[in-house]
């Protein structure tokens, strides 16, 4: 992946683009951002636009300021979720030869009010704070289980250790899904991560894989219904119609999406500045009512998703004049790393005064499993300083990381005194 | 003191939740579930908390003297 990447052809800049507003950044594949993703995001934050644009990936807009994100985040109307219009997609679907296996579609992330609400609402209360805090205790076993599995060895690479099969393990819990699946959706996970920016025909035949590989599931629930995600999705009605196969496919699909690669990726960026600051995780096992905290301040310090959105309509914004159609990224790791916001943003502090950041977006697109993100995310820290001794980055293997729509760590190598 | 809420606006962090669940309520979708909050007496400094945490500032502060 990143050894091979190399950065994109820039494309002519449109002439309603000022030089004042150019910066040149491939979010993919900018050589200092593969190799230390925040440490250039610090450096972008200090040195380019609020808002900028870039010639690389096609030409598109980098939200950068915590204002701008917050407004763009908030203004749907401006800002669509919809990179396809939903008429057109639905329309391109249905004019799809009889026959053709349904495409599953991540509903309603890709969707605008008011259309996102009647595919959001019905899913609210399962991903609710109450209905997550109920799978803490399964979740910390998971996570003790993992760590468990490591501690004696004095190393490991945290990645394919713990970070990716927990979220997996997870995810096969909260649906209901048999644990003989683990490793089918492990390779799928791998397989959609092995591709930072994927083409859109690989990218659907996975999506029908994911559904696929837990339809036999999806049927036996709707006979026979448990207490689990997949049962509770037959139940609910969207916008006033009982669900069907699809919809649970569409909804496994976005849960597959948004939800594996993120909590992996959050948890390699906090366990790789856990690894740099001993002190930081003394300071933690001391006090572990402080992982909280701590756990709120990883995803300010280290806010690694990037939504994009569609221009769409031209408008001036924050002082730029933008054209309907362009594309936009939501560039939520400079937001909280502005220092209008976050004074000294770069330096890592527990408290903060309580201000709270924007990692999981602003919004009606606000991230429907961030709660059980953040549950994730603090058992993690918790079950792995108290079941490691003080551990550190290893000094001959450097972290790898990717660009992309989610800035992701690839290895995180780490050791401690067995 | 009050806290005034901007209802619709909610979207569901329930950061204020989590700062005090006695204070603010969420409904089963995890929204907020009130439009306003009587802070009761040595609570005040719980609220401000919650106030604060709101990622998307919806919330604010009504002292008794009706300043803000």
């Amino acid at each position: 992946m990143t050894e091979a990447s190399a950065v994109s052809a820039a494309v002519p800049t449109p002439d309603h683009v000022p030089e004042s507003a150019f910066y040149d950044f491939d979010m993919f594949h900018d050589p200092a951002y593969v190799k230390d993703p925040h440490k250039r995001i610090i450096d972008m934050v200090e040195n380019a636009p609020p808002v900028f644009w870039t010639p690389r990936n096609g030409g598109h807009w980098m939200i950068m300021s915590h204002a701008a994100n917050f407004e763009a985040a908030r203004d749907t109307d401006a800002f669509s979720s919809e990179m396809i219009p939903y008429e057109q997609m639905e329309a391109m679907l249905a004019a799809m030869p009889p026959g053709t296996p349904h495409i599953p579609r991540a509903y309603p992330i890709n969707l605008d009010p008011p259309n996102h609400a009647k595919y959001r609402q019905p899913v609210q209360g399962v991903f609710s704070p109450k209905a997550i805090n109920a799978l803490r205790d399964s979740i910390r076993a998971l996570a003790r289980e993992l760590v468990a599995e490591i501690a004696d060895r004095g190393e490991c690479e945290f990645m394919s250790a713990v970070a990716e099969p927990l979220p997996v393990r997870v995810f096969l819990k909260l649906l209901g899904l048999p644990l003989e699946k683990f490793a089918e959706y492990r390779a799928l996970v791998k397989a959609h991560l092995s591709e930072i920016a994927p083409d859109p025909s690989s990218a659907m035949k996975r999506l029908q894989q994911v559904a696929a590989a837990m339809r036999e599931t999806v049927l036996e629930r709707r006979d026979d219904p448990r207490d689990d995600i997949i049962s509770l999705l037959w139940t609910v009605e969207i916008d006033g119609r009982p669900t069907v196969l699809e919809d649970i496919e569409n909804y496994g699909v976005l849960m597959f999406i948004a939800g594996l690669d993120t909590v992996m990726q959050g948890m390699g960026h906090g366990v790789r500045h856990l690894a740099e600051n001993p002190e930081l995780q003394a300071q933690l096992r001391a006090n572990p009512e402080l992982v909280a905290d701590a756990t709120e301040e990883l995803l300010r310090r280290y806010t690694f998703t990037v939504p994009p959105r569609r221009v769409a309509r031209d408008m001036v914004f924050q002082g730029v004049q933008m054209k309907e159609g362009e594309r936009a990224m939501l560039f939520l790791p400079a937001a909280d790393l502005d220092s209008k916001e976050y004074p000294e943003p770069d330096h890592f502090d527990v408290k903060r005064g309580g201000k709270p950041h924007i990692a999981f977006n602003a919004g009606p697109h606000r991230c429907l499993g961030s709660h059980l993100a953040r549950v994730e995310l603090n058992i993690l820290y918790e079950e792995l300083l108290a079941g490691l001794p003080s551990f550190s980055l290893n000094p001959q293997r450097a972290p790898k990381f990717h660009g992309g729509h989610v800035i992701g760590v690839e290895e995180l190598h780490l050791v401690w005194e067995k | 003191m009050k806290v005034r809420i901007d209802k619709a606006a909610c979207v569901g962090n329930a950061r204020c939740w989590a700062v005090s669940p006695e204070l603010f309520p969420l409904d089963d979708d995890g929204y907020i579930l009130v439009e306003e909050v009587e802070v009761p007496a040595g609570m005040e400094d719980l609220a401000r908390r919650g106030v604060r945490a709101c990622p998307e500032r919806v919330m604010q502060i009504m002292e008794d003297d009706n300043s803000q």
